[in-house]
């Protein structure tokens, strides 16, 4: 008689169902987290001092790195494309092809990917931390609410920091997209900036703007609350700054689509 | 009347961590919480400073008294100072936002660090201190706010034997000058001896043996006689504490 546990169905159908537990467990947490964030903004209890601190960490200490990101993103598309257009003769369409690609979705997307790395892998590994080591547990006792000290501000500069990190972003995406065109396939600097706006609106700059808000705040969210609810030691932080990467990743990649879908479709 | 704690119930997953414990802890006494490792102790602690809910029973406290708590490895918060660590409840909590001058919470930071003998390190974070002095940092921040109620748990955990007898003094001393309700979790007997009036001794959730220090250190309970002599023989199972 086979044991069943034994089979490899069973173990694939174990780990499938343990995925699944695991993500209804973050979906619950930071629906419960983003509730409690939205009531303490709502009644305007905002730590500025530390919205302030948490606003310069997203944005600022992320930019070279998300900046280097973008711009290297942007020279390797241009380097593709620009000489192949250029061929074609179609070389007034490189400057446009570039503003719709990093407005649209390159700026924001990458600059996602960036500050997820970056920033909310430390939000998580430092609420772990904190929560494994009962500095949470501290603050609460000391009657200063942690949602409302550690949560809040970091939601705030993710909502508010990631539309000036894609408009930089989508500047020096540009520059260097034009400056490999110049190079690459001789385009000029004048013909390159009269084509960017030929397929582009301030509508699009709006809601990829609105688009970026949207990524800022999911996140903070998710970091803030994979390493909120983290209980255990060291392991537990690892798994929890792995998780809240994994799952802000899937998430933007699923605000993404619903942008796409409600804007352009 | 400090603290009176009737029929607490706590479960976690089947498993009864606490099953109708009821004591008193008079104003200005220490009550010593004893037991093996998964007895309930710091469930009762974190019960009594309502990090925990408890599934049954009461707690009733002085009204307005805050609760103040340490912890076992401190809980300082790495990223502060030492000032702004102490002064953490002040500059934070809603009542007290504005209520002080810069220069006072200044004063009231190098009075708590008087108390418990520590001066001078307003500006060093807590990963530059030794385990005992951040313990002190912790007991300087837990009594910021002048509370009534003091809660320990295991304050002498990872400490030579000197550093412990010093924070035994500590806690008394900070009984003294608060005239504060204490309940010290611990697994030390100096503690027991040096700090505490009273003792609990907590096994599998409930409460075997409840007297004075006197009493509990003659070891005439055969309880408190296998915790004192730390016997594997006697009416406590060690497997399941362990």
């Amino acid at each position: 008689m086979i044991d069943v546990k034994t089979t490899l169905t069973y173990s694939i159908l174990k780990i499938f169902l343990k995925s699944i537990k695991s993500f209804l467990i973050t979906l619950g947490n930071v629906g419960k987290d983003f509730t409690k964030v939205l009531y303490y903004i709502l009644r305007l209890r905002i730590n500025l001092k530390a919205t302030i601190e948490q606003s310069s960490r997203f944005a600022v200490d992320s930019l070279p790195i998300t900046l280097t990101i973008v711009g290297m993103t942007s020279v390797i598309i241009a380097m593709q494309i620009a000489p192949e257009l250029a061929k074609q003769g179609a070389e007034g369409y490189i400057g446009m092809l570039s503003s719709l690609v990093m407005v649209r979705e390159l700026a924001c997307i990458m600059a996602g990917f960036a500050i997820i790395s970056m920033i909310g892998s430390s939000f998580a590994s430092e609420l772990a931390s904190m929560a494994v080591g009962e500095q949470i547990n501290a603050m609460r006792v000391l009657k200063v609410n942690p949602i409302e000290y550690l949560v809040v501000p970091r939601f705030l500069a993710g909502v508010i920091m990631m539309p000036f990190v894609f408009i930089l972003s989508s500047f020096t995406g540009l520059l260097c997209a034009g400056v490999i065109s110049h190079i690459s396939a001789n385009l000029s600097p004048l013909n390159y900036i009269n084509s960017l706006w030929q397929g582009l609106y301030i509508r699009d700059i709006f809601i990829a703007m609105l688009k970026a808000s949207f990524f800022g705040g999911t996140i903070a969210l998710i970091s803030c609350s994979c390493g909120y609810s983290t209980r255990g030691g060291a392991k537990e932080v690892g798994i929890a700054t792995t998780r809240a990467v994994v799952w802000s990743f899937l998430a933007i990649a699923v605000w993404d689509y619903i942008f796409a879908v409600i804007f352009y479709l | 009347m400090s603290i009176i704690v009737k029929n607490l119930v706590k479960t976690f997953d089947d498993k009864k961590v606490l099953d109708k414990v009821t004591f008193e802890v008079k104003d200005g006494e220490t009550l010593g919480v004893v037991g093996f490792s998964g007895s309930g102790k710091s469930t009762l602690l974190k019960i009594i400073s309502k990090l925990l809910y408890a599934d049954e029973g009461t707690i009733e406290t002085t009204k307005n008294s805050d609760i103040a708590m340490t912890f076992q490895y401190s809980a300082l918060f790495d990223f502060l100072d030492v000032y702004h660590n102490i002064a953490f409840p002040i500059l934070e909590r809603k009542e007290f936002r504005g209520k002080y001058s810069k220069n006072q919470i200044k004063e009231i930071v190098k009075q708590k660090l008087a108390m418990v003998g520590l001066e001078g390190i307003e500006e060093k974070f807590p990963s530059e201190l030794s385990g005992g002095m951040q313990k002190r940092v912790g007991f300087a921040r837990a009594i910021v706010t002048n509370p009534k109620i003091i809660l320990y748990d295991e304050p002498t955990a990872g400490l030579d034997p000197v550093s412990s007898t010093l924070i035994e003094d500590y806690i008394v001393r900070l009984k003294n000058e608060l005239n504060a309700s204490c309940i010290v979790v611990t697994h030390q007997m100096s503690t027991i001896r040096r700090a505490c009036d009273n003792v609990i001794l907590l096994y599998e959730g409930k409460i075997v043996f409840r007297g004075s220090v006197y009493e509990f250190l003659k070891g005439d309970n055969p309880y408190t006689n296998q915790f004192i002599n730390a016997s594997l023989e006697g009416p406590m199972e060690i497997k399941t504490a362990i």
